[in-house]
């Protein structure tokens, strides 16, 4: 009976021109998206390559000069596109794409593409995650609104009823179908995105189980906007009734929620102006350990410290360059300041989270959202997670270069090394979190998710009429 | 017959509730949004004056150092810290450069969130390196803010497809079609003053909504009333091209709910697809410069003239110039050759730099020009230049705080050269960052270009109408 219903309501969807027309519209802005998207992640990647092999470059032949020198001439790291980010770009846009790593100073990820785009782009950009989250929904609201109305519209509703089917046979029936246009659509893009990245040179750290529970969770999402649309259209009266309802939500899913929790988020949790943040930790930085100041207080208490520990006194009698290792305690010391401000940003996002996640009550765009940008490793802890390993590789570097000022020269000397020093350093390495480390980060979003799912589920099915 | 139309019309709308529903919906979204925008407006003044204050305060204490500097007193400063050094002045003492809000500002937040207002230009440092991003959570940036420009370009059509949807296609649902076509009026003029009627209410609701909404914020009329003219007149002309399409659907399909999806199938694309697909047009046009590829060749221009620069200057004092003097005197030679290093990099920079800056111009103006693609982008833009937060006005503010920065550098390099100390009478002659506001496309052709869309599609559905009329399938 399932099976003859299916059927049924698949023929009536075929049979809808408005369908067919809005089915190849959405069908061919998904494979335009793929394919720009595609096209866009290529190039970004090359341009990465090329970027990080000249800047090794770089680094390597500055030739002979002093290790201070080479930290203030700093390196640059650039963050990886990586493969499912051609799903999902997530926040890729809104966050910088290279970190200058220097001494004395942890600088923020510069050049975003937001700040280089009119503001014409906020209204959202042709990308696959833009038709999976907005449009997709979409064609369930237009193939699922009159699922129940029309039956009553068109009185066919005893026929049904007469052929002894049993309510949750029909809802059943109904829901599969409504789903059969999304699931086409979403498969064939999963399938299209699956060959593109299987095929790209390198594609380094993408994997098959992060690709298929991406799948998963817009899968459990587009299930929820079936049950909610079933839902509204199974006690409505009237199809246009049902219509504007669905799409009441589905504005108030996908665009209001979003909105109002991000308002609401930065007004009772905001971040500090860049001008603050600056001040706080130069603040802070003036008040401590300066290298290149050996007059200031905390100076002062390092040299006796370390005349104490060595037992000699003057610096001069001590078995290494006494200003390097200065130099080294003082990145070491600022390198704390920044990790304890860069904490308070952390905290104040993690509370800010609890807003989205409170309001994902209203709105499963919310958490899928999450889910979809931490899995595609575009979401704002990925990034957090780039800054965090090169801030690491800056601290490393200064303790590098410092190291080698202070085991090879003696103090007051004008110390010059060698040309092929800077090829000791280490390259950057950056290995983005791995699948089960974002589903542990998630599972509170997985939850509101099936939570959602079964509410919806649930009163779909509470809901079966008598007439 | 136009009287009895709008009395009828009044009663349906009143009994159905749908006046109060409306105008209730409208003012609790618009005074939130309102609320929304006035925070970051008073966040962004709050931030303003915080930063004016330290630098007050700096500067008393500056001027006071200069006055017993100058009267030969003993000061309780390090000596590689002391004002009378002009170089110290124009690195330690900055100017605010700021891009204060406008009156209107909080009706969009536009590209405010990926900016800062506050820039303070020193002497040492290259152009280049100046951060414009603020500091803020790219979660907020992705999702946007709850602001008016929202509500009027989002919401306000679907307001006017909810309530609206169905005028035509009701009277034929009912069967009340065959009995206004018997009356002695055309069908088109009959639909035309419905259309009007609701119309003339969403306007006046909109406006008196808008209108408390300002009041409430503490917008200064007195001062401020042709930009509030301006935003009426372009809200305006928005609702009437809502209303010119539910129109025309009405007549070319003839079904309620048909027109229900037709009508929301345009929202999506004047609202979503048509703005999205320009943006992605314009990248294949003028592709946006990589900065990736930028960073990559500065990187190769600095290390060349970093061999250049080593000749002019020992390396470890570039990287450090603060600690050029140490002694009373000022370093005057050392400052001069610190110059001469720094003009070197910008010198050799310029060129590669500006060459980015021109693409990221053409692409920013070939989207100025697509834009009256469609109303709601016309209307984003409208809006954004109004409150000030759109990119023309950010792209201008980084070319001034640039333009000031090199004012501010030329202040105290002829000191240096003259081997003159700064003084304390020189600080009224600082250079001061006053924001000039650029030039922005009439709000009044913008109206007109969407009332022109409006005009098409009413000539339009006209054509069509005679046609199904003919046909004499408008009412069968």
């Amino acid at each position: 009976m399932i099976f003859q219903i299916i059927k049924k309501e698949v023929q009536e969807i075929l049979r809808d021109g408005r369908f067919k027309i809005s089915f190849f519209i959405v069908l061919f802005l998904l494979v335009a998206s793929v394919f720009i998207t595609s096209k866009q992640y290529s190039s970004i990647n090359e341009q990465y390559d090329s970027a990080e092999k000249n800047e090794r470059t770089v680094w390597e032949s500055q030739g002979a000069k002093n290790p201070h020198s080479a930290a203030h001439f700093g390196n640059y790291v650039f963050k990886p596109k990586l493969p499912l980010s051609l799903l999902d770009q997530g926040v890729d846009k809104y966050t910088g794409i290279s970190i200058f790593l220097e001494a004395h100073n942890r600088n923020q990820a510069q050049y975003s593409t937001a700040t280089d785009q009119t503001a014409l782009s906020r209204f959202g950009e042709l990308t696959p995650d833009f038709i999976l989250f907005f449009i997709i929904p979409l064609i369930i609201i237009l193939v699922g609104y009159n699922s129940f109305t029309k039956e009553i519209e068109g009185r066919t509703f005893y026929i049904i009823k007469s052929q002894g089917v049993d309510g949750w046979k029909l809802v059943i029936g109904k829901w599969i179908a409504a789903l059969i246009p999304t699931l086409i659509i979403t498969t064939l893009l999963f399938l299209i995105a699956g060959i593109i990245l299987s095929n790209i040179k390198g594609f380094g750290v993408f994997s098959w189980s992060s690709f298929g529970i991406l799948y998963l969770i817009y899968l459990i999402y587009y299930f929820i906007f079936t049950n909610v649309i079933l839902l509204i259209s199974s006690i409505s009266k009237k199809s246009g009734i049902a219509l504007v309802s669905s799409l009441t939500f589905w504005v108030l899913a996908c665009f209001i929620a979003p909105k109002i929790a991000s308002n609401i988020a930065d007004s009772k949790y905001p971040y500090p102006t860049q001008q603050e943040f600056s001040e706080n930790i130069a603040k802070e930085k003036s008040e401590g350990l300066d290298g290149h100041n050996p007059w200031n207080q905390k100076s002062k208490e390092l040299e006796e410290k370390v005349l104490k520990e060595h037992n000699v006194n003057s610096v001069n009698d001590l078995p290494f360059n006494y200003s390097a290792y200065r130099m080294q305690k003082s990145e070491e010391y600022q390198a704390e300041i920044y990790a304890k401000h860069y904490k308070k940003l952390k905290n104040q996002f993690k509370k800010q989270s609890s807003i989205y996640k409170t309001l994902a009550v209203i709105s499963p765009f919310l958490p899928a959202r999450f889910l979809s940008m931490s899995i595609a490793n575009t979401d704002y802890q990925s990034h957090i997670n780039f800054s965090d390993a090169a801030e690491d590789y800056r601290i490393k570097t200064q303790a590098f270069l410092n190291g080698n000022t202070e085991k090879n020269s003696k103090i007051g000397e004008r110390y010059v090394a060698s040309a092929d020093t800077w090829k000791d350093l280490p390259r950057f390495e950056y290995t983005p979190a791995s699948l089960s480390e974002k589903l542990n980060e998630n599972t509170s979003n997985f939850v509101i998710l099936f939570l959602w799912f079964s509410v919806t589920g649930g009163l779909l099915f509470l809901t079966n009429k008598n007439y | 017959m136009f009287l009895y139309n709008f009395k009828y019309e009044l009663k349906s709308l009143l009994r159905s509730k749908w006046l109060f529903l409306l105008s209730t919906i409208l003012l609790i979204v618009m005074l939130f949004a309102g609320y929304n925008g006035k925070q970051k407006v008073n966040k962004r003044i709050e931030d303003f004056s915080k930063i004016t204050a330290q630098t007050e305060e700096r500067d008393a204490v500056m001027l006071h150092v200069l006055d017993s500097l100058e009267k030969g007193l003993e000061v309780n400063m390090s000596n590689n810290l002391l004002p009378n050094n002009p170089m110290n002045v124009g690195y330690r003492y900055p100017k605010v450069a700021a891009l204060q809000p406008k009156p209107l500002t909080f009706i969009s937040v536009g590209q405010s969130d990926l900016f800062t207002h506050t820039v303070q230009p020193k002497i040492y440092g290259d152009n280049f390196s100046y951060n414009y991003s603020e500091l803020s959570s790219p979660v907020q940036l992705l999702f946007g803010s709850f602001d008016i420009a929202f509500v009027i370009i989002y919401i306000l059509p679907l307001i006017i497809i909810a309530f609206s949807y169905n005028i035509l296609s009701k009277e034929k649902e009912y069967g009340s079609i065959k009995l206004l076509a018997s009356q002695p009026i055309s069908i088109y003029s009959w639909l035309l003053q419905k259309v009007t009627f609701r119309f003339f209410w969403l306007t006046l609701i909109t406006s008196v909504v808008l209108l408390i909404t300002f009041i409430i914020n503490g917008f200064d009329f007195g001062d401020n009333m042709g930009a509030f003219l301006s935003l009426i007149m372009i809200t305006t002309a928005y609702i009437l091209f809502w209303f010119a399409i539910v129109l025309a659907i009405n007549i070319f399909i003839g079904n309620s709910a048909k027109n229900a999806v037709s009508l929301l199938g345009i929202w999506v694309f004047v609202i979503l697809i048509i703005p999205a697909t320009v943006s992605q047009l314009a990248n294949l046009a003028y592709p946006i410069p990589s900065r990736t590829k930028m960073l990559a060749e500065v990187r190769n221009v600095k290390k060349e003239i970093a061999e250049k620069q080593d000749k002019i200057l020992d390396n470890y004092l570039r990287d450090h110039p603060e600690y050029a003097s140490t002694g009373k005197e000022i370093n005057y030679s050392f400052w001069h050759r610190y110059i001469a290093s720094q003009n070197l990099a910008e010198a050799e920079l310029k060129p590669l730099l500006a060459s980015y800056t021109e693409q990221i111009e053409n692409q920013q103006s070939w989207i100025e020009n697509w834009q009256y693609i469609s109303p709601a982008v016309i209307v984003q833009q409208s809006f954004n230049n109004l409150a000030g937060t759109s990119s023309a006005h950010y792209q201008e503010y980084k070319k001034q705080v640039v333009a000031f920065s090199v004012k501010w550098k030329d202040f105290f390099t002829p000191l240096l050269y003259k081997s003159q100390p700064f003084r304390k009478k020189m600080y009224k002659n600082l250079p001061m960052f006053e924001y000039q506001q650029p030039k922005i496309a009439s709000m009044t052709f913008n109206a007109f270009i969407i009332l022109f869309f409006s005009a098409l599609i009413l000539t339009f559905s006209w054509l069509f109408f005679n046609k199904k009329s003919e046909k004499g399938t408008l009412i069968n």
